[in-house]
């Protein structure tokens, strides 16, 4: 059976698509941060499902740490269980902050969580992508666009602004992906970014405070319920069908900032490779 | 430019590497915490091109203290600045915590920062200027009830600095004490700062600029350095309010903060 690894899945948007997913039959390899929310997810997917292939792992991916180390735990799992092949990678762990907090690295934590614990663990399941070949998908945002990475100075240190940081997170997840497809569509991997539009979770009110949690609470109440970009992520996951674009909201494809371009895409590897410590392939030539 | 910074792997520790090595200074950073410092040498090296070098330390060992001045010497390693940043606070009425563990608190915010600044000042680059850097806390300006062991400590650095920075003058060393807020460094920090809600929130230092701004302050030769507006008229209250007026106060909020 196809499997699928979605992080940040013990709530929110993650949960309705891991749902959805085991629904139609993929064994779910779920990440998230609190292991009591884990065990609530995965009996809340058999409950509803109870034969549903789903396992748990627990990791504060924020630190590189531990995202390499569950890449192993999942490799292995992958290897014993699944052929050493996985469907798709959802990149969903995100977050929002309200003050310039750093991770054991000292980076910043919502460029550190958004983008570059994505980058890492992809890189570290590539071998199983390549042998599938599987599918990437970002869970990315409007609010990537109207902005430009900051290049000489990523983590927006000495000015920062939580709001900046979050939209150039996701400016990164679109460039990721296309690079991610200049760089291995000739093996057969996709790299999607999916916009889940105005959803209402709890992201903006986990660990922030003031200003944030305050405008977060007023704005998620215009939300849709999660299920409805669970059902984009479905659709990107289609083993019927391989979708051609790169950025989808409500199951189409959308226009993206003029920013992503293959020049910056390289330009963020080469940067998010070096503060990860890893070397991706050079760009293929189709 | 060689700096050694103390409690590196915390929350100020890593915005004060992060800052110095921003500038491309040199670091020695130390910390009980290995695991921590290792992580954070491998983020600073890969975003800046300065030399980090790391050692586990427990401050308040002396042995462990020797160890670490020992490899220093081997390889002679001199300082131009120190940041003493290394504390700790355990929050709670004082019969109500731990002997131990409240003891640990004037071992490391004050025994052991004695310590290890002294052994640092003995090794500083001579004929060059050298920069001390204490952190203290807004906490130090008052007498404060349910921490008091801990603004009792800060207070003890904040005096000390003070009198040392008169005796190191005709050195070239310059000794500036830093009294922040609530900054925002870890999840419990952010939550407790939360709970406290208009104050803890107004009080409340950007980590970033706390880090550069002292910095800037220290090389300048300032004494003292305490951010944001609000903690400035706090801590000008702190000297005109009779001090059992200001713990009398200060009990009577905080208990209203805990039973929310």
């Amino acid at each position: 059976m196809d499997t699928i690894v979605i992080t940040g899945a013990s709530s929110g948007i993650g949960l309705e698509t891991a749902r959805i997913l085991a629904l139609q039959g993929f064994t779910l390899l779920v990440v998230g941060r609190n292991e009591a929310n884990c065990i609530r997810a995965k009996e809340k997917i058999l409950s509803e499902n109870p034969d549903a292939q789903i396992e748990y792992f627990v990791a504060d991916l924020m630190q590189q740490r531990e995202v390499i180390r569950i890449s192993e735990e999942i490799t292995s799992y992958l290897n014993d269980k699944c052929d050493g092949k996985l469907y798709a990678l959802i990149n969903n762990a995100g977050c929002v902050r309200s003050w310039y907090m750093t991770t054991e690295e000292g980076y910043e934590q919502q460029f550190a969580l958004n983008h570059l614990a994505g980058f890492l663990l992809t890189y570290k399941l590539l071998p199983a992508l390549i042998k599938a070949p599987g599918r990437v998908i970002m869970t990315g945002s409007e609010s990537h666009k109207g902005i430009k990475v900051r290049w000489d100075n990523i983590m927006l240190y000495r000015r920062y602004n939580p709001l900046t940081a979050y939209k150039q997170s996701k400016l990164c997840n679109i460039l990721f992906a296309k690079g991610l497809n200049d760089r291995y569509n000739a093996s057969g991997i996709r790299a999607y970014v999916v916009d889940p539009g105005l959803v209402n979770t709890e992201i903006g009110n986990k660990e922030t405070g003031g200003i944030v949690n305050f405008i977060w609470s007023l704005r998620k109440r215009y939300g849709v319920t999660p299920d409805v970009p669970a059902k984009t992520y479905a659709f990107l996951c289609d083993r019927e069908n391989t979708p051609e674009g790169l950025y989808y909201y409500l199951c189409k494809e959308k226009k993206y900032s003029r920013e992503v371009t293959s020049e910056n895409a390289d330009r963020l590897f080469e940067l998010s490779e070096r503060l990860c410590g890893i070397h991706y392939g050079k760009v293929e030539s189709l | 430019m060689n700096v050694m910074i103390t409690g590196a792997a915390g929350g100020l520790g890593r915005a004060f590497a992060n800052e110095c090595a921003s500038r491309g200074y040199n670091l020695l950073l130390t910390d009980i915490n290995e695991d921590g410092l290792l992580c954070l040498k491998r983020g600073l090296e890969r975003q800046f091109d300065v030399t980090v070098a790391t050692i586990a330390c427990d401050l308040t060992n002396p042995e462990s203290v020797d160890k670490m001045l020992d490899v220093i010497d081997k390889h002679g390693i001199r300082f131009d600045m120190l940041i003493n940043v290394a504390g700790l606070d355990y929050e709670g009425e004082f019969m109500g915590r731990d002997r131990e563990k409240i003891v640990k608190i004037v071992l490391l915010n004050n025994a052991a920062t004695l310590r290890i600044t002294h052994a640092i000042i003995k090794r500083r680059r001579i004929g060059k200027p050298f920069t001390i850097v204490f952190v203290s806390s807004l906490a130090s300006m008052f007498p404060m009830p349910i921490k008091a062991t801990y603004a009792a400590s800060k207070r003890f650095l904040l005096d000390f600095a003070i009198s040392l920075r008169q005796e190191l003058k005709k050195e070239h060393i310059n000794v500036l004490t830093l009294c922040p807020g609530g900054m925002v460094t870890t999840q419990e920090t952010m939550s407790s700062i939360l709970a406290q809600g208009f104050w803890g929130d107004a009080t409340t230092n950007s980590l970033d600029a706390v880090a550069r701004n002292t910095i800037d302050r220290a090389l300048a030769g300032k004494s003292l350095y305490v951010p944001g507006k609000l903690n400035r008229i706090l801590s000008l209250l702190g000297k005109i309010v009779p001090r059992s007026w200001v713990a009398a106060a200060i009990y009577w909020r905080w208990k209203a903060v805990s039973e929310r």
